[in-house]
């Protein structure tokens, strides 16, 4: 059965919080609920970037996620290769 | 008075060619910061590597998309490109513009940024480079509310879609283009703004198989105009051009002589399934047979004509050569009728069910076409629902394995995979 939208984004964030790398890609959360669709994580993650808890980083061409605390700030932040 | 010398980039303003060197200083003497593009450049030129840092967590509130974050790496010596963010504007269908409209988004440009352009990127985008971080937000807002327009799409987003003119100016194209990819960007502005996908993913809508926008070659769902029935013929509009009445290709041959008009030469020996020829002074085209390339369309156009059951075709899976070569579409329907009544309800069908499998499946950074190459066409095709037919094969089989499903098999079999692995370990 698939996690109640409160515990889900409880799982994403400490996901965010306790993976090694600071940014994820969507998929990598998909693995907090498998019974729940890609495209309700993709909402519930999204939905956290416009509550603070996420920001998106991007190339340009992908977007990953990542905790605010956990990321440097824009002039620092380094590329993906 | 330039800012820095750039003795390797005035080399490119000796050509007899428009010289974007030139463009950057002319736009230097207005925004100063430009002279730094240039110089940064320069430096690049000798250090034979990029100086430029790109991405970051920058854009505006709200959105995941449409601003690409870019740094200098040596903003201590080019101050004026130390942020250089690019944004990316949605462009109107067919990118019908009014001048008014050209001057307002250029003003608006040239207040919040470096002034510098780029029309079109190559997704269809109105490209408007340089932008420090804090002039994104005020920018963002006039454009929203002064100009009533937004940003396009960036990262792993749908991008923007883009169409060719369509019915707006060709007699050729099948289904209302303009429509249908400004009723898809409406539907889809949350996937559009807001990250979606394990990488990008872009549609684009040609209305014949001209395919003036290279959906095709372009984008990972390609809708292009098709018609089912037979190809229109006009008789006496034939004779007229296998007199020399009227030009071959609409005229646009004609700054030279390449004499008289020849319909075998230009179009039956030129048709690529030979499925035309002439019985007297009456062209005959065997039409089951017609791959739809267009090309006796493009010659005759007085003469021949798309049929009348008009829609699209769907083909998948175009991609550009970044992880893996580049591939063209793959033809997954070869025929659907496209609609503005039912709000284009069969095309988005077929989308959602190709993003509902491609989300899941799919690798990060994996573009829908790679993940169809790695499970394969067939695995593909099943996904989809769909039974495979003729246009669905590429070319000859060169595996020679051939594994059945139970129900593919008339009377099915058992198998029991576990009795048969205790004695086989895999």
């Amino acid at each position: 059965m698939a996690m109640s939208d409160e515990d889900l984004e409880k799982a994403i964030i400490e996901k965010a919080i306790k993976a090694p790398k600071p940014q994820l890609y969507i998929k990598d959360f998909y693995k907090c609920d498998p019974d729940s669709k890609a495209r309700r994580i993709k909402n519930i993650a999204n939905g956290l970037v416009n509550k603070g808890e996420l920001m998106f980083w991007s190339s340009g061409s992908t977007t990953m996620y990542a905790r605010p605390d956990r990321i440097k700030n824009e002039e620092g932040a380094e590329g993906i290769n | 008075m330039a800012k820095h010398d750039t003795p390797l980039l005035d080399e490119l303003e000796k050509g007899p060619w428009p010289s974007f060197v030139t463009d950057i200083k002319r736009q230097a003497e207005k925004k100063p910061d430009c002279w730094d593009i240039l110089g940064q450049l320069e430096l690049s030129y000798k250090d034979r590597i990029t100086h430029w840092k790109h991405g970051g967590i920058v854009g505006v509130f709200g959105y995941g998309g449409g601003i690409v974050g870019r740094y200098s790496d040596v903003p201590k010596q080019f101050p004026g490109v130390e942020h250089f963010h690019t944004v990316r504007v949605n462009q109107p269908a067919s990118k019908y513009y009014s001048t008014e409209n050209l001057r307002a988004l250029m003003d608006l440009w040239e207040k919040h940024g470096s002034g510098m352009t780029n029309m079109h990127g190559s997704t269809g985008d109105i490209i408007l480079l340089g932008c420090r971080t804090e002039a994104l937000e005020p920018f963002f807002w006039d454009l929203t509310h002064e100009m009533g327009q937004d940003l396009g799409g960036s990262g792993s987003n749908l991008r923007t879609p883009a169409n060719c003119l369509g019915q707006s100016r060709c007699e050729w194209s099948c289904y209302d283009t303009e429509e249908a990819c400004h009723h898809l960007t409406m539907h889809y502005q949350d996937e559009i703004h807001r990250p979606a996908f394990p990488y990008k993913f872009k549609f684009k809508f040609s209305g014949c198989p001209n395919d003036c926008v290279a959906a095709a070659a372009r984008s990972d769902f390609a809708v292009i105009g098709n018609w089912r029935d037979d190809i229109q013929i006009d008789q006496a509009a034939v004779k007229e051009y296998v007199a020399g009445n009227y030009p071959a290709n609409g005229g646009s041959y004609s700054g030279k002589d390449w004499g008289p008009f020849s319909i075998k030469k230009e179009v039956l020996d030129l048709c690529p399934t030979e499925c035309m020829w002439m019985e007297g002074d009456e062209l005959k085209i065997d039409n089951a047979e017609c791959t739809r390339c267009m090309h006796c369309i493009n010659v005759m156009p007085r003469a021949l004509r798309p049929g009348k059951v008009k829609g699209a075709s769907i083909s998948i899976g175009a991609k550009a050569p970044i992880l893996d070569g580049a591939q063209f579409a793959t033809l997954i329907i070869p025929f659907i009728e496209v609609s503005a009544e039912n709000e284009f309800e069969g095309i988005i069908d077929v989308i959602e069910e190709v993003w509902d499998w491609w989300m899941t499946v799919g690798k990060n950074r994996e573009r829908v076409g790679e993940t169809m190459q790695r499970v394969g066409l067939p695995t593909f095709i099943k996904v989809m629902g769909l039974d495979p037919i003729p246009q669905h094969i590429k070319e000859p089989r060169s595996n020679p394995y051939v594994f059945w499903e139970e129900e593919e098999v008339e009377g099915g079999f058992e198998r029991d995979v576990e009795e048969f692995r205790a004695r086989h370990a895999a």
